[in-house]
């Protein structure tokens, strides 16, 4: 059934459309762990760009449990993993087009990374 | 509006509109009152005011601010914004060594419950595409020059958390008031592409 | 998907240009599309994820040529079909209707 205007307001101001689940998970990550991306590149959905794709970074936080969009997208599989906050050198990203003291900081999922 | 609308034919995109909401209101599956209602919420009442408000709390209030920077969602909550994509907010100082700008490059992903939607230039290729590569020549665009000894951080919403900018306070603005340092606010400072001045 | 939404880095898009004084929707169709968002997602018939990949999908010349909300109104034809939710027939049978309509 169509949900009402009062629900509809509701919901907006709600965090019911939150991905962050409250289950327990063991991270494969810490703060200050050196990680490299994966080189990836799937067919369907994936939040890992390709501009990030075998970069070296560093965790600098662990944001929690979230739904994996890779396989949420197709099919609804939630695939629970931890969500870090990480630091990539904008050099190690672009080379000498990098700027010589600027960082990335990008979301990264358990799947798309790797110990460096 | 109205009047208009019977002076000119529909161009496509409008007859997709109209087609899809009147199958879904006869299917049952939208109410249009709903709709109506979060149409006005996000055009009149959400917007980069509710974020100039925590961003001004911030710099009156030093507990306050640690909070926002410590627990961005709840620090936000306090003031009442709340909600979709605003679920899980992180919030990033700058200051004179560190300059924090925010983009989507995947998409749109942008703070809704303190910034509002976002403008059509956040949502668009030329920004998303080159921010994350030439930081500093698209801050220029917006006529904003850094020093080369200040570190800028991109930060690329990747995940479902929403970040937000806490603008540096210019000098020069001690004896203003809460509500005119909110004034002084600006949603692109709080992206990041600009400061605040006084 | 290595597709050309996943913009960073990318040359060639031009300037910023940003608006000055820029209303936050830009005709009423936009509203239309946005105001049905949450609504149409409260049935379920699709996640955010699902929502997202939708646009992904729609073809780097129509995703490049087309505006936000059209990217929205794309995904919402694209997934409501594929789910069931609606037929291609009945959405084409329906635009064709309006259109006359509005002659």
């Amino acid at each position: 059934m169509a949900i009402t205007a009062a629900q509809a307001l509701a919901a907006s101001a709600s965090d019911g459309g939150s991905t962050r689940l409250e289950v327990d998970v063991a991270p494969r990550f810490a703060a200050g762990d050196r990680i490299r991306t994966r080189n990836i590149n799937p067919r369907g959905h994936t939040r890992l760009p390709l501009y990030l794709r075998n970069c070296v970074g560093v965790v600098a936080a662990d944001l929690g449990v979230f739904v994996f969009p890779d396989t949420h997208a197709h099919g609804g599989d939630q695939k629970p993993q931890h969500v870090y906050s990480v630091h990539f050198s904008a050099k190690d990203v672009w080379g000498r087009e990098g700027g010589e003291r600027d960082t990335l900081v990008v979301d990264m999922w358990d799947d798309y990374m790797d110990p460096a | 509006m109205a009047s208009s609308a019977h002076t000119r034919p529909l161009s496509e995109v409008e007859i997709r509109v109209k087609a899809l909401e009147s199958l879904l209101v006869e299917k049952g599956l939208i109410d249009l009152a709903a709709v109506d209602a979060l149409i006005d919420k996000y055009e009149h009442k959400v917007g980069p005011r509710n974020g100039a408000r925590v961003v001004a709390r911030a710099w009156v209030d030093p507990a306050y601010k640690a909070r926002l920077l410590s627990h961005g969602t709840e620090a936000i909550a306090e003031l009442g914004y709340t909600g979709m994509q605003g679920e899980d907010m992180v919030v990033v100082e700058n200051t004179p060594e560190v300059h924090n700008v925010l983009v989507c490059t995947l998409c749109s992903c942008y703070p809704w419950p303190t910034l509002g939607l976002p403008p059509v230039w956040y949502k668009s290729a030329p920004y998303r595409s080159r921010v994350v590569i030439d930081p500093r020549g698209v801050l220029q665009e917006f006529g904003l020059q850094l020093p080369e000894s200040t570190e800028v951080r991109v930060w690329d919403s990747t995940s479902e958390v929403r970040y937000m900018v806490l603008p540096e306070r210019p000098p020069g603005t001690e004896h203003l008031s809460e509500d005119e340092l909110a004034a002084l606010v600006t949603r692109d400072a709080m992206i990041g592409v600009t400061k605040v001045s006084a | 998907m290595n597709g050309v939404h996943d913009l960073g880095g990318s040359d060639g898009h031009g300037p910023i240009n940003p608006e000055p004084n820029e209303p936050v929707f830009h005709a009423e169709w936009e509203k239309r599309v946005f105001g049905m968002f949450l609504p149409v997602a409260a049935c379920g018939y699709f996640n955010l994820d699902e929502f997202r990949h939708a646009i992904e999908r729609m073809g780097a010349p129509s995703y490049l040529n087309t505006s936000y909300y059209e990217h929205w109104l794309h995904a919402f034809e694209t997934l409501l079909v594929e789910k069931g939710a609606l037929s291609a027939a009945e959405l084409a049978a329906r635009q064709q209707q309006i259109a006359e309509e509005a002659r």
